[in-house]
């Protein structure tokens, strides 16, 4: 698959802190979630990908160009929304969006279409002509999603995209970003919300202080990462002795009691959830449910961070 | 954009309509048929370059400080077209001031002190108006582009106008109790010199005498200098201040919002 973003060995040397040097590289369908510590250099890698910043050293290539010297071409299919977005306060989403459309080289027909097709996807459409000023926060985020969405781009580049959006918009957002993927988008998404990351992205980079520290599947970053996973069993009034029966299996480390069921600790490399499962049935109580736990992530993600120093 | 034209308004209309209430204990030597020339000329010293300032000075550091910059340049738009499309943006605002006031100007003279003469001029000074706020306004715009924040491209701005404007009338001063020539040769090349001086004397030649008379009751006047040296260092001071703006926009970084 075609590679539409690539840092090679790129730094960003700032004189009283510097980021990389970063190689990593996304390729085109991929959904990747951007993670790290504030100031680890997420943002800086985004705007080193957008041409806002100049490296110091190394290459940066965004749809194979460098978007410093061949900016328009290389932006031409990204949408980007920025963290916190501040856009034209005066202005109206369709007057923003009209702009914007014309930035990008849309005539009349094509801003006609598009328009309210990514106000609409957003959910923005009864607001259209609404002064941007008087938006809440979260109306703000969908805007500047609508903006990045418009012009069709194959990349969209996303820094922190759920921050101030209620639990319906983040659905509402979840399935907007999935339909794009699964049309052979490419999303970057920026974000401290595990879930989210989780439950949109396909794989991940992970920086910390200015270092790429993983760059690979989620899967592969949790069982690196943790050297003990979380299974999660929601059962109903589970008998201690299923929770002695679950310890004896091959490869439990440790099993906590929990208000709905029981954790369960496996060693790295294990995976023991149909042997408690079938343990479960043996003893008698309803098993509601088993899995991975949801906190993986959190957990991978702290223990990488703490692994890595600082 | 709305108090500059309100201002402008305001500036253009009420001084004639007071002028004709009290005018004869007030200001009685002025030619009726001339007055129009209060209008066009006495703005030029002090609100034609301070609209400049005010218009330019916000221009690229607003886009910063409200993090707009950062969503338009990341667009496939270049940095050449987003730093001109700014700069000839706020200078066409300020050319329209400028007409704005023209307009007012003759019409109030017209409508307080009736028909008005040798306005075949009035074009030419206009179009020297035009070209000689291009100083302040490209120093403004280079202030804002450099500093990157709005109130203190205002400043550093003002501070230049101020500056050039308080040292000019010192070595004025100097120079008329002096005598010495030199004084009046480093007041031509501070940047409110060529910028007052030009309307003067592209039109000064074109102007009857009882209309220079009501020139000279207002006290301006050109800086003797030449109109090409004139406009040679009203294009080098903007060009000056244009290209350093450039440079950094080219070459700086478009930071996140800074306030």
């Amino acid at each position: 698959m075609e590679v539409v973003l690539s840092f090679e060995e790129a730094v960003k040397d700032y004189g009283s802190k510097k980021i990389g040097p970063i190689s990593f590289s996304v390729k085109q369908g991929e959904v990747v979630g951007l993670l790290g510590p504030n100031g680890s250099g997420k943002s800086t890698s985004i705007r080193l990908a957008l041409g806002l910043s100049r490296p110091s050293s190394g290459t940066v290539r965004t749809m194979g160009l460098n978007p410093i010297r061949d900016h328009v071409r290389a932006l031409a299919n990204v949408g980007y929304s920025p963290e916190l977005p501040n856009l034209q306060t005066f202005m109206s989403p369709n007057e923003l969006l009209d702009l914007i459309g014309r930035e990008l080289g849309l005539g009349s027909g094509a801003l006609k279409e598009q328009i309210p097709a990514v106000l609409g996807s957003v959910g923005l459409s009864d607001y259209q002509d609404q002064k941007i000023g008087k938006m809440s926060k979260g109306m703000v985020q969908r805007l500047s999603v609508a903006q990045a969405m418009l012009g069709s781009p194959s990349l969209l580049i996303l820094d922190e995209p759920m921050i101030g959006i209620d639990p319906a918009g983040a659905l509402h957002f979840r399935s907007l970003f999935r339909d794009f993927a699964a049309k052979g988008g490419t999303i970057i998404m920026s974000s401290h919300i595990m879930s989210e990351v989780e439950s949109l992205c396909d794989s991940l980079a992970v920086i910390h202080s200015g270092r790429l520290i993983f760059r690979g599947k989620i899967e592969e970053f949790i069982s690196s990462s943790l050297d003990t996973r979380l299974v999660e069993v929601e059962a109903s009034d589970p008998p201690e002795s299923l929770l002695d029966a679950v310890r004896k299996i091959p490869g439990v480390s440790a099993v906590t009691r929990k208000p709905l069921g029981f954790t369960v600790y496996v060693e790295k490399g294990r995976d023991v959830r149909s042997e408690v499962s079938r343990a479960v049935v043996g003893s008698g109580a309803s098993l509601l449910s088993i899995g991975y736990s949801r906190s993986e992530l959190d957990e991978a993600y702290l223990a990488s961070i703490r692994r890595s120093g600082t | 954009m709305l108090a500059l034209v309100v201002l402008t308004i305001l500036i253009d209309t009420i001084p004639y309509f007071l002028l004709r209430s009290s005018g004869p204990s007030l200001f009685p030597v002025v030619d009726d048929p001339y007055i129009w020339v209060l209008g066009i000329f006495v703005p030029q010293g002090f609100f034609l370059p301070f609209t400049a300032l005010l218009i330019s000075a916000g221009s690229m550091s607003e886009e910063y400080e409200q993090g707009t910059a950062e969503v338009l340049l990341a667009k496939p738009v270049s940095r050449e077209e987003f730093f001109f499309g700014k700069f000839s943006g706020g200078f066409l605002l300020l050319t329209m001031i400028i007409l704005l006031n023209a307009i007012l100007s003759v019409t109030s003279a017209t409508l307080a002190f009736g028909s008005q003469l040798a306005l075949g001029v009035l074009p030419i000074v206009v179009v020297s108006q035009i070209f000689s706020s291009i100083v302040f306004y490209s120093i403004a715009f280079m202030s804002g582009e450099l500093v990157r924040r709005s109130s203190l491209s205002y400043v550093l701005a003002s501070a230049v106008y101020c500056t050039s404007e308080i040292a000019g009338i010192y070595l004025r001063v100097i120079n008329e109790l002096t005598g010495n020539g030199f004084y009046q040769q480093i007041n031509s090349y501070l940047p409110t010199t060529p910028v007052s001086s030009l309307p003067y004397l592209v039109v000064g030649p074109g102007l009857p005498k009882e209309a220079l008379s009501v020139l000279s009751f207002i006290g301006s006047g050109a800086t003797e200098t030449s109109i090409p040296f004139t406009i040679g260092l009203i294009l080098a001071f903007a060009l000056g201040a244009i290209i350093l703006a450039a440079l950094h926009f080219r070459w700086a970084d478009v930071a996140k919002r800074v306030a």
